[in-house]
């Protein structure tokens, strides 16, 4: 199944949901199509005017342009999402730094989808690491078995 | 995802034995056609999307919950990116943060594989101004 992580470009979310057997939709896999195949000079800083277009189905046309910028990458990953992970309470210097609104924008759009969520306290002891890998991997354990189910 | 090329990232957990330079001589002694790069926090692993998957899956075998990986946007070297031809590295203050965490997640990995019961941690509560009042308070 399609798993969206929050902060899309996390590298212990990415890497967990790969060990549990799903596919992790981050935002390193939708720049990559924009690196190798959009001849721009260096995404996402700079964008083309369908990623601008893009943007405006997730956030209106009065909110901030780096706004609809990180929406116009992130809005079509939580489409195509089955389920997101979200990682809270963690340094300011983890995830795409810059925007909060952005984040909670992001929140909001998981949430409209009413898909299975299951949100993590980020580690700062081992106590805690375990309880977020234990979260993680009975999430996306339940998720396999959802899917015998359907 | 695109099949063609993957960049991917393997990064070392602080706790693990395992140093960058074991890291990419052991991809160099598996033999594939692949470019590596070593790093400080472990290497970049470049190549079809098939052979890069399972150079990971045998790397892993070095340290199976002490080797993390993630891809990569930007190819190897790409003069956007890269240090040494002054590219920007705007992700590297997100991999120092990730760096740190790892110990504890690869705990997590390691009480998983032992089949450890992990138990709620209670919420912290915020301290009420009564008690802050008396820690305030010099006698």
């Amino acid at each position: 199944m399609k798993v969206f992580i929050d902060p899309p470009n996390s590298m212990i979310l990415f890497d967990l949901v790969e060990r549990f057997g799903h596919e992790p939709l981050s935002t390193m896999a939708a720049l990559q199509e924009r690196v190798d195949n959009i001849e721009i000079d260096m995404p996402p800083m700079n964008v083309t005017l369908d990623d601008v277009v893009k943007g405006l189905k997730y956030a209106g046309i009065e909110v901030p342009s780096g706004i609809r910028g990180r929406l116009a990458v992130w809005g079509p990953l939580i489409d195509q999402a089955d389920a997101a992970i979200i990682m809270d309470g963690a340094p300011f210097a983890f995830g795409c730094i810059g925007c909060e609104r952005s984040n909670l924008m992001v929140k909001y759009l998981i949430q409209r989808r009413q898909i299975p969520v299951v949100t993590v306290e980020y580690p700062e002891t081992e106590e805690q690491g375990k309880l977020a890998v234990a979260k993680i991997r009975d999430f996306l354990k339940g998720l396999e078995n959802k899917t015998e189910v359907d | 995802m695109s099949e063609e090329r993957e960049t991917r990232l393997l990064m070392i957990s602080p706790s693990s034995h395992i140093t960058p330079d074991q890291l990419t001589r052991t991809i160099h002694t598996i033999g594939k056609r692949v470019a590596v790069k070593e790093t400080c926090y472990g290497c970049l692993v470049e190549g079809p999307s098939a052979t890069v998957r399972e150079i990971r899956d045998e790397v892993r075998k070095l340290d199976p919950n002490g080797i993390f990986s993630k891809i990569r946007a930007y190819p190897c070297g790409d003069p956007r990116r890269c240090r040494a031809q002054h590219g920007t590295r705007p992700g590297f203050a997100q991999l120092e943060t990730e760096w740190k965490a790892l110990t504890y997640i690869e705990a997590g990995l390691d009480a998983s594989d032992r089949g450890e019961k992990v138990q709620e941690i209670p919420a912290k509560k915020q301290l009420p101004v009564t008690e802050f009042k008396k820690i305030c308070e010099v006698d």
